[in-house]
């Protein structure tokens, strides 16, 4: 079975693509329990990268997703969807 | 009781995005020496469509002048507005980096569309891959309001927002509103408009109006005044000022260029020029009462031009209703003929020519026009040296907005 993860690499990529915010991932990675505020990007820039998720994956994340606070909490809610491929 | 004084809006910051100029000393260069930059339209998408010339801001990098995180999530209407905010603030010495209080800073914007051609972007992916694909900034980006919102957002401006949708007009009215807000309280006014007609979308949308020009040679194409009227040209860009307190500005040390000095707005419906001539009379009326001033005072006159021969007659007789004698004395001009039409910013760039033509002393004059068949002293072909101390700037919109705002030099008051 192949297993699918969304690193914070990607993540800055799709920060960078959807919101336009540039962040260094080592940054990204270091700073994950911080607030997205802290990284400049807001709820529709979040709710913009939740919906090219869905698109790439074929799939619905949790309603709300677009509100997790930090990159971590985010990422925790991508990667446990993908796992259970809901 | 203390006696308050009466609070002057001053005009301290000028910035401009045109097509014949994406500075204010290109514009006024442009302006003054009548060079026409009206040519065929050249975005992508467009050349099948039967409206072939316009006035393009050409050239414009925006990526240079805005953040990413602020251009993904704007249209070009926004972008055009960003940069020519920034370009006021600096020029008022309000730039980036100079210490101010945020709530003493407001922004009103006019705007007469919207992002088209963001929304259409996004209206393409809805219908051709599922709503799915739209992305979350179509929530905001096409709205009027999302000028004044980015503008306050990326200086960090907390003061009072408006947004003025008085059809092209509404320019003027947004002017008037600044003027409102500096003397209720407010130091600061981030104040005018831009507009991006030009994509595919926003041309369709023209199209539907019998006032614009579909002729194909842009020398011809927009000859406000003459026999030959048959139209106007859309443009984009616009202009985007610091107003603010004058005596604020004096403490500041920078320089008034102008003061706001009245504003008077009418409604006569959509397309109804004849009618617009006694709505455009009452609004010059209006404004020279709040002004304080009498015909005689007026120096120049900004004019609309519309381009339509029975707007421009109702014009050029609500000069004469208005101003009497004086207004067949009066120097009128209408540089816009060399660079188009911007909808709601065209009077807001006919304010700033106007502030110029004060410091410059000099009547810029209306490109492409050379022959008038109206009762007008209409400046053509150059610039006319006059001493300039107080200018009238006329607008209406093709949905019946009529406006006149009055323009005193710096330094000069009330009689």
């Amino acid at each position: 079975m192949i297993t699918t993860e969304v690193t914070a690499d990607e993540l800055a990529v799709l920060m960078k693509k959807a919101a336009g915010i540039t962040v260094d991932p080592q940054e990204l990675k270091r700073d994950a329990e911080s607030p997205f505020d802290f990284f400049g990007l807001d709820s529709l820039g979040l709710l913009g990268i939740v919906g090219e998720l869905e698109n790439r994956y074929g799939l619905s994340l949790p309603p709300d997703s677009e509100r997790c606070r930090t990159p971590r909490e985010f990422l925790d809610v991508v990667n446990s969807t993908l796992k259970t491929g809901a | 009781m203390s006696t308050q004084r009466l609070r002057r809006a001053a005009i301290t910051g000028i910035g401009v995005i045109a097509p014949n100029g994406q500075r204010t000393d290109a514009y006024w260069k442009s302006v003054s020496e009548g060079i026409g930059v009206l040519d065929r339209i050249t975005r992508e998408g467009c050349g099948h469509l039967p409206l072939r010339v316009a006035g393009e801001v050409r050239s414009f990098d925006a990526a240079a002048l805005i953040e990413d995180r602020f251009l993904v999530q704007t249209d070009r209407f926004s972008h055009f507005a960003m940069a020519a905010a920034a370009l006021a603030l600096d020029d008022a010495g309000l730039g980036s980096g100079e210490p101010v209080d945020p709530f003493s800073i407001g922004v009103v914007t006019a705007a007469g569309s919207g992002g088209g051609e963001f929304g259409q972007r996004e209206l393409q992916k809805l219908w051709g891959q599922g709503p799915r694909f739209v992305g979350p900034y179509q929530s905001i980006a096409w709205f009027y309001a999302a000028s004044t919102g980015q503008i306050s957002i990326r200086s960090g401006f907390k003061g009072p927002c408006g947004v003025v949708a008085s059809d092209e007009a509404g320019g003027l009215d947004s002017l008037a509103h600044a003027a409102g807000a500096v003397r209720r309280g407010t130091d600061t006014m981030i104040v005018g408009a831009a507009e991006a007609p030009l994509a595919p979308y926003s041309m369709v949308c023209q199209l539907g109006y019998p006032e614009i020009s579909t002729v194909e040679d842009p020398d011809l194409a927009y000859r406000p005044f003459t026999s030959k009227a048959c139209g106007f040209v859309p443009a984009e860009g616009g202009a985007l000022l610091v107003v603010e307190d004058e005596d604020r500005a004096r403490e500041r040390g920078v320089p008034v260029r102008a003061t706001l000095a009245g504003h008077a707005a009418t409604f006569t419906g959509a397309s109804r020029w004849e009618e617009s001539r006694e709505g455009l009379a009452r609004a010059i009326r209006g404004a020279l009462d709040e002004a304080g001033a009498a015909p005689e005072d007026i120096d120049v006159v900004f004019a609309d031009a519309m381009g339509v021969p029975e707007a421009d007659r109702a014009e050029a007789l609500a000069i004469a209703d208005a101003l009497g004698s004086h207004g067949r004395r009066v120097p009128v001009t209408a540089p816009k003929t060399g660079f188009g039409r911007a909808h709601c910013a065209a009077p807001v760039l006919d304010t700033v020519a106007a502030v110029l033509a004060m410091e410059h002393g000099q009547v810029p004059p209306t490109p492409n026009v050379f022959d008038i068949c109206h009762d007008l002293d209409l400046v053509m072909s150059r610039a006319r040296p006059v001493e300039l101390r107080t200018a009238l700037v006329l607008s209406r919109g093709l949905m019946g907005s009529n406006a006149a705002l009055v323009v005193r030099r710096g330094g000069e008051s009330a009689r």
